[in-house]
């Protein structure tokens, strides 16, 4: 198959992408942690850790979260390198240092950093290690849990008990975090791997960082400009190539709305889904990306990079007419009139005064 | 013939190179009208070149234990400026764009020597140069970029045939003229920086 720009598209091998072998690894090793919220605090709290046993019930429950962490997390994340430039990450490195010698103490440095990152409006957690090791391919899970408070019912053969229960963990659908890390060489791999983080478009730029920055020492594996440009590039590219005039102004409609999603996290795919776009038009945009990965690969949204590459908006009418505004702007400088839908015969119209005017020599 | 000889032999015919071909176009399209740059290329790291670092030892011990992984320059690229002024803008637009794990600036240890000057950056492979011909679980992971004037490359090429063998084989006189030839560039690139910087600024005042 071709896309648009003539490259060969992949099949849909993104998760493939980054971790070289997609194999199934069995969980070994699992060690869990108290996390404290000690942001700021001079003393911190003693961190109580233990190993669970594989024969428990909670192992159930992890044995899946260790399996569809790949799926699961969605985010494509690197670990940044020094201040001084050198390739050197301190998370990195204490979790290379568990790998290599699991255990309650390894585990606990790696517990240490993230309580000394959680403010307390993140709150109490319960962070789990979990690893496994299988014909030299190796992967690890961390993930946090955060506390809640609940109810406990207890049904009795007549009634019905209901006690208050502190310090529940449960995997939050809002604010639920884990990582996940896959490579063979202790040495050379271990620099990318994928996050999961429902807060990570929270206003509050402390809990949006919290996980991915502060604790990972980490970021999209895409940078805001790279990704901006390529969606911006891609929607070009599809307004171009669209046969459907209608497809052309949805992509257009989209672009316009998109300074909304400044800072924001998302991807070419969320980019279509957020607004909505047909599937025609989601599969037009779809063939100017060269794989499922560039599709789906994470960044945050630039504004000013995006107005680099689309900033102009035109139309051109049978009659010959072209009009050109800025993107942004075009609807409020030429009001639309829809004159005959079946035909889609429109009205434009503007006014202003003239402050330059100039002949092209050819239409470009 | 070693396993690790075969096996980048295989690798480099039916991934690096062609992996390297589509790098350079990315970066040509990613820099299209910088005036600043004169040439842009990639390279895949030659089958010998990548034997001879992979046999290297640390003391005594081997230094890769893991050639494939370890070994972060099977793919390397070059961006050639004009002036040395040129070289920060273009790193500032790398750093932008590419995720990186490592960037140094490469300088003579002693102030009062000349030598290899550069800017060298270790970056993840964009995710836009995979699909089925070349899919990213057989490609490494990272490339190695140089940002260098053409005086710094220029010495540089000639340096690395003429003078790239153990410093000891060297005479000391031999050793001067390396260090000539440095400096020379040093000074060239130094000369020829200040006088755009003048022409510039004298242009724009006409």
């Amino acid at each position: 198959m071709t896309n648009g720009n003539g490259h060969r598209r992949s099949r849909d091998y993104s998760r493939q992408f980054l971790w070289q072998v997609a194999m199934s690894i069995a969980l070994q090793r699992i060690y869990s942690f108290l996390v404290h919220p000690d942001k700021r605090k001079e003393e911190q709290s003693k961190i109580r850790g233990t190993k669970v046993d594989s024969s428990t019930r909670l192992i159930e429950m992890l044995q899946k979260i260790f399996d569809s962490a790949d799926e699961e997390c969605e985010y494509e994340i690197t670990f940044d390198s020094a201040s001084d430039g050198k390739q050197h990450n301190p998370r990195r490195d204490q979790i290379i240092a568990f790998m290599r010698q699991p255990g309650l103490n390894s585990g606990r440095r790696i517990a240490l950093e993230l309580q000394a990152v959680t403010t307390t409006n993140s709150g109490l957690g319960l962070f789990f290690i979990l690893y496994g090791e299988s014909n030299g391919n190796k992967k690890i899970v961390l993930s946090r849990f955060p506390a809640n408070s609940g109810i406990l019912a207890d049904e009795g053969e007549d009634d019905l008990t209901v006690e208050f229960v502190e310090k529940v963990f449960m995997k939050s659908a809002t604010a639920y975090k884990a990582a996940v890390y896959r490579g063979k060489s202790l040495d050379g791999d271990f620099w990318d791997g994928r996050a999961i983080d429902r807060q990570t478009n929270s206003e509050i730029l402390a809990i949006s960082n919290y996980w991915i920055k502060h604790f990972l020492l980490s970021d999209f594996r895409a940078t805001s400009a790279q990704g901006t440009k390529r969606l911006a590039a891609a929607l070009l590219v599809a307004t171009r190539n669209a046969t459907d005039a209608a497809v052309k102004q949805e992509i257009i409609a989209a672009a316009r709305l998109s300074g909304g999603l400044t800072g924001k996290s998302t991807s070419i795919k969320d980019f279509c889904r957020r607004f909505h776009l047909s599937p025609n038009a989601t599969e037009t945009i779809q063939k100017q990306v060269r794989n499922d990965a560039v599709y789906t690969e994470k960044f945050r949204f630039n504004r000013d990079e995006f107005a680099k590459h689309i900033v102009i908006q035109s139309v051109e009418l049978k009659n010959g007419a072209i009009l050109m505004a800025s993107a942004a702007d075009f609807d409020k400088v030429f009001e639309q009139k829809i004159l005959n839908e079946s035909n889609n015969d429109v009205q434009f119209s503007t006014h202003g005064q003239i402050v330059d005017q100039r002949l092209k020599r050819k239409r470009s | 013939m070693s396993n690790v000889e075969s096996e980048y032999r295989a690798r480099y015919e039916t991934v690096l190179v062609p992996l390297a071909n589509r790098l350079e176009r990315h970066l040509r399209d990613h820099f299209d009208g910088w005036t600043s740059i004169d040439r842009i290329v990639a390279r895949a790291k030659s089958a010998d070149r990548f034997v001879a670092k992979a046999a290297a030892l640390t003391d005594g011990k081997m230094k890769y234990r893991e050639p494939f992984d370890q070994i972060q320059d099977q793919i390397g690229a070059r961006i050639i400026t004009r002036f040395l002024q040129h070289v920060d803008p273009i790193s500032a637009n790398i750093d932008e764009y590419f995720r990186k794990i490592e960037t140094q600036r490469i300088e003579p240890d002693s102030d009062a020597e000349f030598g290899y000057f550069g800017r060298h950056f270790v970056l993840f492979l964009p995710t836009d140069l995979f699909d089925d011909e070349i899919p990213a679980d057989r490609a490494p992971k990272f490339f190695e970029l140089q940002i260098k004037t053409l005086y710094q490359h220029a010495w540089a090429e000639a340096n690395h045939d003429l003078a790239y063998k153990p410093q000891g084989q060297l005479t000391a006189d031999q050793k001067r003229k390396v260090a000539f030839t440095a400096a020379q560039s040093w000074g060239a690139d130094r000369i020829f920086d200040e006088l755009c910087t003048e022409l510039t600024v004298d242009a724009k005042r006409t």
